[in-house]
This record gives C-alpha cells, sequence and structure tokens, in this order.
C-alpha cells in the first residue's frame, strides 16, 4: 500500500508525558481553594429511607452538605431512560446508592465524617440474581422486573425441530466483571454564575456527562463545560458513570462556590460502580448427524442491576451476537434485561457480545461432542460465507473466508498435532492435564442498527497559530490510541508528517460531538469522519492557492499560516452520512446490524492441575481480521490487552456478592492477572480492507474481550474430560468434578 | 498529633516537608512536594502504580509511612529522565508500546529500572517475576516484556 | 485514604533498648512496625486500631543474619528480599527461601520482615509452613527478659501468639541438619505471583529401607493459625508410604485441620487440597530413595569429641577426625565421603602421618602402636586376602619393608582390600623407585582409599 502513516507505528502521541510522569490525571490536578467531596452510600440493598442523622463529634457546620433536594433541575443520570437518580430520594434500589453528598477542606477527615452520617431505612425486599428477578415474586423496577426484551425471528425454527437428527441443549453462565483501570474515577468541578460549570474527569464520553450535567443543572448547553483528563483506562467504565461523579461534584461546587475534587478510592469505585453484565444462555440446536445446523432457540437473560442505564443496548448487542459466526437458516432469540438490586451493570469492552458469544461457543463445543464431530469439523460446516445472511438478516457482502482464517489460526497454535499428542499423554494417568480448544467468533463495528444515524456526528479539523493540523473531535484517549490513530489518519490523508499533526483538547467547549468513545467506533467511524475533514481542510487550502499540489510539511504549514492571515480561519468538518442501502428495522430486529464485523479465531492450550483444579494458559493464538491494521503496534496492543481481561474473566475475576454488594472490592481479593499468569499471546491480522472505513480499518478494541473464554473452557474440557460452562471458573468451581484417582482403602 | 520535619532526597535534591510521621510517602511526594507522577491505583501495596525506590530498593510508596523514609534517598519516576534526555526504560516503552493508558506506567518504568540494576540481563521468567507486583490492566503485559528487552539493548549501546 | 494521620503518632527510638523502654513503661500503648506492609494497609483502610506507633525499621539489632556452622539466626527484622538472597537460607533452608519469594510482590519483599509475618500471624502467611518444617526457634526480648521458644508453640489461636506484652521477635533460629532430606513445599494461591494462599505446604523427611523418617510437615490456611501437622507425621513416621498410610496421613489431616470459608476460597476447597498436597508430598517422598543413614543420624547427634573419637579409626589423624566431626551435621553418606577426602588434602603431611602410623605393616599380624581396637579389626581384615599368602612371599614382603622404611622413614602403605600378597610385593617394589615427595602423594592417596573405605563400612554402605 501506497500509505505514509497509516499502517505505520509511530509513537503514541501522549506517550512521552506518560512516560515522563507529567501527563495530567485527574487526580494530579489540583485548583486554588479546592475542597474534596465525597459520598454517603445506602448500606442497604432496597429500601424507604426515614431519615438521616448526623452523628456528633464532626464539625458538620464546616461541611457543605447536599441532598436530593439541592438537585436544581432532573434527578437524574441521563442515559436511555429516565430511572436513574442522581442522588436517592426517598428510596433506594441497590447497595451504595448515592444518597448524599459531603465536602471539606480537610480530604482525611471526610471518611469519619461519611461513616458518621446514620441513614435509616425500612428495608424493602430485593432481588439479587437472574433467577430471582424473573420469578417476579418480589417487584423491584416496573411491572415485570424487566428493563427490557428483544425477539429476532428469522426462518421457521419450530419446523427444524422436526427435521432434526439431534436437538443439543445447554445453558451456559457468565459473571460480573470489574473493569479494573488502574485509575480510579474521580471528577473536579467549579461553578459561578458568571463562567457556568467546568467539570474535569476521567471519562470516556465528554458529551455523554455534557447531557447529563445540562439535564441536572437546567443550565443551557454553553454554560456546561466537560473537559476529559489523561484517563488511566476506561474499557467501558467510564462511558455512564463520570456522569454520576461529575454530576455529585458539580452539585457541590454549585453549592459550595469552591472547586471540588472527588476522587473515589479502589474499595468505592469497586464497590460502587459499574460491572458486567451476569448472563445466563440457553441453547437449543437442531442439528443434523453430518453437523449441519438447522435450527436454534436462544434465551439470553441478563442481570441489569438496579437501574436500567446501558442495559438496553447491552442487550441488544448480546442478542444479535448470540449466533455466531455461522449460518442459522431458522433462529430465535429471546432476550431480557432483568432488574435486581445490585449497583446497575454497565459498558464494558465487548458490551453483551462476550456472554453470548461464550454461550454459543460453548455449546458448539457440546453439539461436536453430541454428534461425536471434531469442534473444528463442525464449525468449518456451519462458518458463515458470502452470500448468506446473519441472524438479523444481514447479508454477508465481503470475501469472508472463515475457514481460511480457522485453518490459519489452527496451524499457528499447530492445533493438529498438540491435540492428538495432548490426548496421548492424558490417557497416562498423571497429575497435570493438557487441553487445547477455539473459539471462532465476530463482532459488529460501531453503533447498532440505527445508532450512527442518531449519533449523527460531527468532526472537525482546523490549524493551530503555528499552520500545524489539529483533530478536533470528542473521542478520548484512554488507553487505546485513539490520538494517534485519529492523528495518523489525518496526516495520511493531508499529505504531512504525524509529527505535524495534534489533538485538539478533549473538552466540549472546543470540539464537537463526535459522539461517545465506544463501541469499536473510534477508528473505523470517527476515523472516516477526520479522514475527510482532512480532505477538506487540503482542498481549502489548495483552492486557496497557497499550496500547490506537491508539497511538504513545512509548505503545508506556511500555507495553512498565511490561510489564518488572510482569511481569519481555517477549519473543515464532516459530518457522519450512513452508507447507502443500509437498512434496519428496529422494531423486528432485522437488517444491516453494524456496518462491517470483524471475524476472529482464537486457540487456547491449558494445562489443569488435578492436585489443585489450577488452569494455567501455556500459548494462546490470536487470529483476526478486523480490516485495515492502521497501527500494528496498537492494534496488537489492544488484542493483547483485550485477551488477558479475557482470560481473567475466564479463570481469576470473580465478583464475591452479598445481598447485592461486592464483598471483595480489593484488588488484594478481585485477581486479574499479573505478569506471570499470562501465557505468550500470539497475534495475528489478516487483513481486508473495509471500504467505508477510515483508509479500510473496521473496529478492534472490543474484538479480544469475546473468544478467549470460550477457547479456554474448551481447552479444559478436552484437557479433562469435564465440561464446565460458566465463567469465571474457578478451581473451587471445579475441583468437585475432578476425580482425584486416590486408592480406596479400608480402615484397619 | 503535631507534624514534624522529614528529610528526604528525592531525585538527587534534599527537600523538608511538614507533616505526620503516618503520612504516606505516597501522598508526601504527591500533594507535599507535587511529584504526581507517582500514581495510586489502590492504596494496599498491590497494584504498583506508586512504586519508588527507597535507597534503591523498590517499594510500593503508600505502604511507608513518612517517618521510615526519614533520611532516606527517594527516586520517583520524574527522576528517571526527562523529555532531553529519556532513560532507556522510558525510550523502549515509547517505542515498543509498553505505554498504553499511562497510569501503571511510572510504577511500571520504576519496577523496571529496578530490575535491570539488579539484573542488567534479565530472561524473560526474570522480567515476569520482576515486573510481578506491577498491575497493568491495559497492555497484558507483552509489550511491556517487549519493551524490557529493548530496554535491555538500549543500554547495552548506550554502554557501548 | 481512610485514616487521618493527624490523629496517629508513629516515634522512632532508633535503638532496640529504647523501643523495649517504651513497649515496658507504657504497655499496650503502642504497636511496633516494621516493614509496615500490613499496618499501612489497615491505616489506609481505615482500619487501624491502634493510635501509637514505634518504628523498628531503623534498628540494626533486628537485621543481623549470623551463620554459624550448626545454625543460622536471622534477626526478626530481616527481609524477605534478605532471606531470599542468603546463600546459607538457599543452602540449608531452600523451603524458607522459597517461601520468601512467594511473598507478595518483590516490592513488598523488600519491605516486609520475618518477625512482622510472624508476629502479624495470618494463617495463610507463606513462611510459617517452612519454619514449622524446619522446627524453628524464636528469640523473643524485653525490656526484662530474653527467652527462647520453639517456634511450634509459637501461634495459639486466630492473631493470637505467645508474645507476651512488650515482647519483640528478635530472631529466628533454625538448624542446620536438613541438608539430606527430602524437602516439599507448595502453594495454592489465586494466581502465580501476589497471591494470599488457599492453602500453603512446606514438608521435611527423609528415607530408610522405604520407611518415611524425621517427617515434618508445616501447613497454612487450613486453621485459625499455622499448623504443624503432628497427626500425619504420626501417622507416616516409621512406615513405609504405602496406600493404607496415605489413607491414614488424609483421616489425620482430616482430624488436625479446620479451613473455612472465606472471601478467596471455601473450607471443602482448601480441604481436598490439603489432602492432595500432603499426598503429593508423601507419594514424592517415598518415590525420592533412601537418604536416612541411621548410624549418621546417631553420629550427627554426638558431642564433637565423641563424633570425632568414633570416626578416628577410619583415619588415624586426630586433626582429620576432629575437623570433620566439626562439619556435623552431614546429611548423607555421600557427603560424609565428600568432605572426609577434602579435609584429608586439608590437613597436610604432619598430620597424614600421624594416620599413615596408625596402620601395621603390610604382612604383620600385629598392630600398630597407633592403632584402635577398631582400626586394628579393619586393618586385618583389609590384609585378609594377603594373609593367605605362603611364608616365602612374607618374607619377601617383609624385606621389602625393611628396605622401604629405611628409605621412606615409615612404613608403606597400600589400600590392600582384595589384593594378595604378592600383588602388594610387586607395588611395594615399583614405589620403591618413587622420589620423595612423589611417594608421599602416593601414600596420602592409599590412605584416601582406605579411609574410603573405612567409612563406608562405618556407614554400612
Amino acid at each position: 500500500m501506497q500509505e505514509k502513516v497509516v499502517g505505520k507505528a509511530p509513537i503514541r502521541k501522549e506517550g512521552l508525558g506518560k512516560v515522563c510522569g507529567r501527563a495530567q490525571y485527574i487526580d494530579d490536578l489540583s485548583l486554588p481553594g479546592m475542597i474534596y467531596g465525597a459520598t454517603v452510600r445506602s448500606s442497604v440493598p432496597r429500601g424507604r429511607i426515614l431519615g438521616i442523622d448526623f452523628e456528633p463529634g464532626i464539625p458538620w457546620d464546616e461541611f457543605v452538605i447536599v441532598t436530593a433536594t439541592d438537585i436544581p433541575c432532573a434527578n437524574e443520570i441521563a442515559l436511555i431512560n429516565h430511572d436513574w437518580p442522581c442522588l436517592a430520594d426517598g428510596i433506594v434500589n441497590h447497595p451504595e446508592e448515592p444518597i448524599l453528598l459531603l465536602a471539606h477542606p480537610d480530604r482525611h477527615l471526610l471518611p469519619k465524617a461519611v461513616a458518621a452520617v446514620r441513614v435509616r431505612y425500612e428495608e424493602l425486599p430485593a432481588v439479587f440474581t437472574i433467577e430471582e428477578s424473573e420469578r417476579v415474586e418480589t417487584v423491584v423496577w416496573g411491572t415485570d422486573n424487566v428493563f427490557k426484551s428483544f425477539l429476532l425471528e428469522k426462518g421457521d425454527v419450530d419446523a427444524a425441530w422436526a427435521e432434526a437428527d439431534l436437538i443439543v441443549e445447554g445453558e451456559y453462565a457468565t459473571g460480573a466483571q470489574e473493569h479494573l483501570y488502574i485509575e480510579n474515577n474521580g471528577a473536579i468541578a467549579v461553578y459561578s454564575a458568571e463562567e457556568g460549570l467546568t467539570v474535569w474527569g476521567s471519562l470516556q464520553c465528554p458529551f455523554y456527562v455534557h447531557k447529563s450535567l445540562v439535564k441536572l443543572t437546567g443550565l443551557p448547553e454553553e454554560r456546561v463545560r466537560i473537559v476529559q483528563m489523561e484517563t488511566g483506562g476506561a474499557f467501558g467504565g467510564k462511558e455512564d458513570y463520570p456522569s454520576m461523579i461529575g454530576a455529585h461534584a458539580a452539585l457541590l461546587a454549585m453549592k459550595s462556590g469552591k472547586p471540588v475534587k472527588i476522587a473515589y478510592d479502589r474499595a468505592e469505585d469497586m464497590a460502587a460502580t459499574t460491572k458486567r453484565h451476569p448472563s445466563r444462555t440457553r441453547h437449543r440446536t437442531a442439528v443434523t448427524r453430518d453437523g449441519k445446523l438447522l435450527g436454534a432457540e436462544i434465551e439470553i437473560a441478563l442481570d441489569g442491576g438496579a437501574y436500567s442505564t446501558l442495559s438496553a443496548t447491552v442487550l441488544s448487542r448480546a442478542t444479535i451476537h448470540a449466533g455466531g459466526p455461522y449460518f442459522w437458516p431458522n433462529i430465535r432469540i429471546r432476550s431480557r434485561a432483568y432488574a435486581t438490586n445490585c449497583p446497575p451493570h454497565g459498558a464494558f469492552r465487548g458490551f453483551g457480545a462476550p456472554q453470548s458469544l461464550f454461550a454459543i461457543e460453548r455449546h458448539m463445543d457440546h453439539i461436536a461432542e453430541a454428534l461425536g464431530m471434531l469442534p473444528e469439523e463442525l464449525r468449518r460446516r456451519n462458518f458463515l460465507k458470502p452470500g448468506q445472511t446473519t441472524t438479523t438478516g444481514q447479508e454477508i457482502r465481503e470475501a469472508l473466508d472463515l475457514e481460511k482464517l480457522m485453518e490459519r489460526a489452527l496451524a499457528e497454535a499447530d492445533y493438529y498435532d498438540k491435540r492428538a499428542q495432548f490426548d496421548r499423554e492424558n490417557a497416562a494417568a498423571g497429575m497435570k492435564r493438557k487441553g487445547i480448544g477455539l473459539a471462532s467468533f465476530l463482532h459488529g463495528s460501531g453503533f447498532t442498527g440505527s445508532g450512527e444515524r442518531y449519533l449523527n456526528s460531527l468532526a472537525a479539523m482546523d490549524v493551530t497559530a503555528e499552520g500545524r493540523a489539529r483533530v478536533l473531535v470528542s473521542s478520548t484517549e484512554f488507553g487505546q490510541g485513539t490520538n494517534t490513530i485519529l492523528c495518523q489518519i489525518a496526516a495520511e490523508a493531508l499529505g504531512i508528517d504525524y509529527e505535524a499533526v495534534e489533538m485538539g483538547p478533549p473538552d466540549t467547549s472546543v470540539v464537537p460531538n463526535t459522539g461517545p468513545t465506544v463501541a469499536s467506533r473510534t477508528s473505523m467511524v470517527v476515523g472516516k469522519l477526520v479522514q475527510s475533514a482532512a480532505h477538506g481542510l487540503k482542498q481549502t487550502l489548495l483552492a486557496s492557492g497557497l499550496l500547490s499540489d506537491r508539497y511538504t510539511t513545512a509548505d503545508f504549514h506556511r500555507a495553512a499560516r498565511e490561510y489564518l492571515a488572510q482569511y481569519g480561519a481555517l477549519r473543515s468538518e464532516s459530518r457522519y452520512q450512513a452508507p447507502p442501502g443500509v437498512h434496519w428495522d428496529d422494531e423486528h430486529y432485522h437488517g444491516e446490524a453494524y456496518a462491517a464485523y470483524a471475524w476472529a479465531v482464537y486457540v487456547a492450550e491449558v494445562t489443569v492441575d488435578l492436585a489443585t483444579c489450577a488452569v494455567t494458559v501455556d500459548d494462546f493464538v490470536a487470529l483476526q481480521e478486523v480490516g485495515r491494521v492502521l497501527n500494528p503496534v496498537l492494534a496488537t496492543g489492544q488484542i493483547e490487552g483485550g485477551v488477558a481481561q479475557g482470560i481473567g474473566w475466564a479463570l481469576y475475576e470473580k465478583v464475591v456478592w452479598n445481598r447485592g454488594r461486592m464483598q471483595n472490592n480489593q484488588m488484594t481479593n478481585y485477581i486479574i492477572p499479573t505478569t506471570q499468569d499470562i501465557p505468550p499471546i500470539r497475534v495475528f491480522f489478516e487483513e481486508q480492507p473495509f471500504g467505508d472505513g477510515a483508509y479500510g480499518a473496521k473496529g478492534i478494541g472490543e474484538l479480544p474481550m469475546d473468544g478467549p473464554a470460550p477457547a479456554i473452557l474448551n481447552a479444559i474440557a478436552h484437557a479433562t474430560g469435564v465440561q464446565f460452562d460458566a465463567v469465571p471458573l474457578l478451581p473451587e468451581d471445579m475441583f468437585r468434578r475432578i476425580a482425584v484417582r486416590e486408592p480406596e482403602v479400608v480402615a484397619t | 498529633m503535631n507534624p514534624q520535619r522529614y528529610r528526604l532526597r528525592v531525585n538527587g535534591d534534599v527537600r523538608t516537608v511538614e507533616t505526620h510521621g503516618m503520612a504516606r510517602l505516597l501522598d508526601v511526594l504527591r500533594f507535599d512536594l507535587r511529584l504526581t507522577g507517582t500514581k495510586e491505583g489502590c492504596g494496599e501495596g498491590e497494584c504498583g502504580a506508586c512504586s519508588v525506590l527507597m535507597n534503591g530498593d523498590l517499594v510500593n510508596s503508600c505502604l511507608v509511612p513518612v517517618a521510615q523514609a526519614e533520611g532516606t534517598t527517594i527516586e520517583t519516576v520524574e527522576g528517571l529522565g526527562n523529555d532531553e534526555r529519556l532513560h532507556a526504560v522510558q525510550r523502549a516503552f515509547l517505542e515498543c508500546g509498553g505505554a498504553q493508558c499511562g497510569m501503571c506506567t511510572p510504577g511500571m518504568l520504576v519496577a523496571t529500572a529496578h530490575l535491570l540494576k539488579k539484573n542488567p540481563q534479565p530472561d524473560l521468567e526474570a522480567i515476569r517475576e520482576g515486573l510481578n507486583g506491577n498491575l497493568c490492566r491495559c497492555t497484558g503485559y507483552t509489550r511491556i516484556f517487549e519493551a524490557v528487552e529493548r530496554a535491555v539493548s538500549l543500554a547495552g549501546e548506550e554502554r557501548a | 485514604m481512610r485514616s487521618h494521620p493527624a490523629e496517629y503518632e508513629i516515634v522512632s527510638p532508633g535503638t532496640l533498648p529504647g523501643v523495649l523502654r517504651l513497649l515496658d513503661e507504657q504497655p499496650g500503648q503502642w504497636l511496633p512496625v516494621a516493614g509496615a506492609t500490613e499496618v499501612m494497609v489497615m491505616f489506609s483502610a481505615g482500619k487501624l486500631g491502634a493510635r501509637r506507633l514505634v518504628n523498628l525499621s531503623n534498628l540494626p539489632e533486628l537485621q543481623s543474619i549470623r551463620d554459624n556452622a550448626k545454625t543460622l539466626t536471622l534477626g526478626g527484622g530481616c527481609t524477605f528480599s534478605q532471606i531470599r538472597n542468603c546463600s546459607a537460607v538457599h543452602k540449608h533452608f531452600p523451603l524458607l527461601a522459597q517461601a520468601a519469594s512467594w511473598t507478595g510482590s518483590i516490592a513488598n519483599q523488600n519491605r516486609a520482615t520475618l518477625a512482622g509475618n510472624l508476629a502479624n500471624a495470618s494463617p495463610a502467611a507463606d513462611s510459617p509452613p517452612a519454619l514449622l518444617a524446619y522446627d524453628a526457634e524464636l528469640e523473643l526480648v524485653s525490656a526484662r527478659e530474653t527467652r527462647r521458644m520453639p517456634y511450634r508453640e509459637f501461634h495459639l489461636g486466630y492473631k493470637k501468639t505467645a508474645l507476651r506484652p512488650g515482647e519483640l521477635i528478635l530472631s529466628v533460629t533454625l538448624k542446620k541438619h536438613y541438608d539430606g532430606y527430602f524437602l516439599y513445599g507448595r502453594k495454592t494461591g489465586a494466581r502465580n505471583a501476589q497471591a494470599i494462599s488457599k492453602v500453603c505446604v512446606a514438608g521435611i523427611g527423609r528415607l530408610h529401607d522405604g520407611r518415611a523418617m524425621n517427617v515434618r510437615i508445616g501447613i497454612g490456611a487450613v486453621a485459625s493459625a499455622p499448623l504443624r501437622l503432628f497427626g500425619v507425621e504420626q501417622a507416616v513416621e516409621g512406615k513405609r508410604i504405602d496406600d493404607q498410610v496415605i489413607a491414614a496421613a488424609r483421616r489425620a489431616l482430616d482430624a488436625e485441620i479446620a479451613p473455612i470459608d472465606d472471601i478467596r476460597s471455601i473450607a471443602e476447597y482448601r480441604r481436598w487440597v490439603a489432602g492432595n498436597l500432603v499426598v503429593e508430598f508423601l507419594r514424592t517422598l517415598a518415590a525420592s530413595g533412601d537418604t536416612f543413614n541411621p548410624v549418621l543420624a546417631r553420629w550427627n547427634a554426638l558431642p564433637p569429641t565423641e563424633a570425632a573419637e568414633e570416626i578416628l579409626p577410619c583415619c588415624g589423624s586426630t586433626r582429620w577426625a576432629r575437623e570433620l566431626a566439626a562439619l556435623q551435621p552431614l546429611s548423607t553418606p555421600e557427603e560424609v565421603l565428600q568432605a572426609a577426602d577434602r579435609v584429608w588434602s586439608d590437613i597436610g603431611p604432619e598430620d597424614w602421618d600421624e594416620a599413615f602410623r596408625s596402620h601395621p605393616r603390610i604382612g604383620d599380624r600385629r598392630p600398630a602402636a597407633h592403632a584402635t581396637a577398631q582400626s586394628a579389626t579393619w586393618s586385618q581384615q583389609e590384609q585378609s586376602a594377603a594373609a593367605t599368602q605362603d611364608a616365602h612371599t612374607l618374607a619377601e614382603l617383609a624385606a621389602a619393608n625393611a628396605e622401604y622404611e629405611h628409605r621412606f622413614g615409615r612404613i608403606f602403605l597400600v589400600c590392600a582390600t582384595g589384593k594378595t600378597a604378592a600383588k602388594m610385593l610387586e607395588i611395594l617394589r615399583t614405589r620403591l623407585s618413587n622420589d620423595e615427595a612423589t611417594e608421599l602423594r602416593e601414600t596420602a592417596e592409599q590412605e584416601r582409599q582406605i579411609t574410603q573405605l573405612r567409612l563406608r563400612k562405618w556407614l554400612g554402605l
């Protein structure tokens, strides 16, 4: 390819600040006269607030105190519905729900003060699991505890059962997962009647926070300004909750007239903020003896927590991905997101897809076993092919060859030889068993269905006084490489050096709304907008005559400066336009669910120690087709990081619940992989440029979260001969079914 | 209790702070000395984001009461190198994609510098062990291992 | 950070007597803090009850490592990094080095101390099982007294220890007599690094005639405190490790441990793993081969003078015997044989001569003047092949012996075992042509071979 910047791996834009320790995260920022805020939270899962007492021993007159009555306008965190209060008003629906806010100049005084606020409750019955919620014996939300449901139908499933040689059923479950970004949530707010409200924060989506604060405060849009600080990891966990923290800081700032910082510590962040939705998925599949999938009925249930937040969209993605990368002539998928009295579950890398893909990829191995067929063979016989349609009826128009993808992954993993070798070795009695397993999957890039059309994103480019090109987007950097990728795209489109492009500040008063930084949409969708804005900028300069057809970066700077001198400003904008011929039916969940899918086959090799049931992942091959790889180092880093999170979700990361409250809200007790728990992660790309993405890019960020859990559990089944269908899978969940062959000896 | 005066040599400079003996070294660095490069991730010695060198030894600064740091020599990420003159590990992390969100990075860099001082030619196992107290949620560690290996060769080039 | 630093006081007396005085004068007022890795976690979480702390991190008295011939004494203030990097720990107590490497991350190992780990008394701590298996001894110190206590008596219950008010753990002493033992150490945690144990086992023992001897097992995270598995030890001691003994060991284990459900694991799993690991230890011990030697075990326990006396007949040099006895305990027969050679070559001609003089002339039935009774008996046995020979050969031997003695000023020495008189005569004649220095080396080599053979006999090999 002839590109000069795209496809290369220039140094991360903000990298130098990060390695020198001068990158400014929210807790690194301190404003003159700033005071500190803290949150009083509910100690019960569900109840009526009878009263709030302030115990003696605290100088209460020194504290700024905010309750729901101090909220100027709407007491809600604006997302899809309007049910999520900013501060509980009379009723609490989950443990750790914010009730009251305190602020004081001495941050060390706050924990004691929080503990000295005694909230009296009349406890109400609560539900904590999908099973309890769906029984509807206790209604905790709406009339039936259901936040959202979908029914997706293709073909005639009921007819498929009759044709089937075999019907295979299975039930699969996944647990909550904590994002565990290394930087906790935090925000600083400043308010004055003259300047309006400004909130700095660790966040993914500046305009989400903006929208929410406008509703909360009733201030005009232009009087609310949101600025993203350097953000130390997010993974979806800073999509919705920063609106809450930002709102809290704002309320305290408005009441006190002082800058207010709220910085969560780890325990509060883990206990109070969102997690991945726990799920339960049931499969019933009609299949022929030679392994042709005839039809399926899939039933998905998500635990959404106490408020609806993003559950509807998470459920939507779970639903669309539930069939996996296979051709289903007939399928019916019913899905529901249920309310429970846990803190709301939210966005987390993959956004519902990891849950339903775990189920289908475990289920495929079950079907293969039931047929006496190898798992790769069953997949081979059912992979989606060009011209066929997905479960939503979306036709595959790209030159998709999943069989080839799988064969390459299996070859990279030395799958066939290893499988035979492990079968041989496992037959000998030993305390270590080895296994190898695979998962094949897909991940839709960008917002679902009409989502991108509704977002109506706008990106812009301008030039600085020095004549440097500047990317203006609300897409944020939190480690994935947004800054770098978008600057690469802009540089490529402008025909100038990467170093000559910079990012505008992630500040709602400066940049247009490019939509949220979620859904693997930044490279593909926003990148395309930046590409076209850059083209616009270039055309303007060329048309002005200040730049000739052939130019260097220095020529560009000069031309830009001259343009500014002559015309005052140089700016180019680009707004999202849906590709033609794309149809989506929101009611029937039919049509083009995503502009593009990324495709992947992952292979995991494991050792199971029969003495402890400890599972070690020994090798991991991750092969994917993500369109054009814009930056190989960043792309590889995304895959490796996602695989590590997937390994964590599969084998280590268990949220221990007690009546809706996370019990292990410490890094010591919520276990993520260390350097010594990660196998070699071998990343491979197939590149098939996607026409509607920036320089052929599709989405990449979420994809690697989907494959590890099923690949690993499939490998464990191969190693032990025991089928496990739930993650996280800890030794404690395995040992009862793993027999240690210890001779029985009668006592003498 | 009244605050007391504590003296530390931080990144080469003698600094005096007036604070409480149980104040965490981490807070002394971040709040009193405004060296915010050192990060807090967990506050319980688990994540290593607050790693600094104390008398040359890697420690979690969140677990050091300043009274125990009295008279010691402290090195933080800010002391490793700067924009003009990067330490080999900083260069290597930049080049290999070892830093993503950047939050574990300062601690990871300090831990790497410590590892390479103790073992200038670590193999992969030694790298894994040397960094096992520094949690990263972005990279899956693979870019970091590569960066450490690159740092070894960069350090070799610098010596040559 | 959920505590207010202003509400806490930390003092640094800077000397051990200063600390002890403070603890003595204001009993119960001060919490000693060394590496602070536990105290600061509690402090940050707002859960540190103590408001006044006394700093131990700068007391040199607590940080020494004393490596003596027979013991290793680790100051209570030694960090796990110091322990990991201590060559004597690696050589003599590898299970402790391993446990140190399991304790948190490198940064924590650089701060956390051995005494802190013990005094904190977490049932899941990593170092206690190893210290229990090695039967460590503690030295406890207060302003009033210093006392010693077997570590196995230290833990009294959940977070309850035998430490009296005002008392600190001064040091931990380990006896260096485990070198030939079979060792087993294994930890099960939630991940490979920085994990709090779900079960942690350290076992030592040896085999004699296929029977388990001197088995000692320490285990963590399966009871309210670290445990010595006395019941299991008793169930296997002196037994062949067969299925029945394994089953008995499992029963004993089940009765001894009392794991609980907590945030990190569940009782049933801990019990299952504890059983598997103890069985794994016993099975690998059984497969480890014989290393136990009863003569050596008895000898190792003798006072040095008696020990030297016992081995003197093997060589004849009192200095050799004394120096070899100084190496007590020697863990395996192989080690004895190697050490014997090493000492022999170290001591030199003067002491060699004493050994040479303890032998009778080849062919002479009378014991040498310097010989012990045992040596005389062995000499007879060694020369038994020669004894059957005829009078003529013996006469020729006597003549050659005399020539040799005249030439080199000492009796002719050869490792006689299995050699006929004629063969020895032939050797003697060859060696008569050696120069002085060559012949001294040759004689010393012969003596070395004799000593090796006698040591083997003594050890019953």
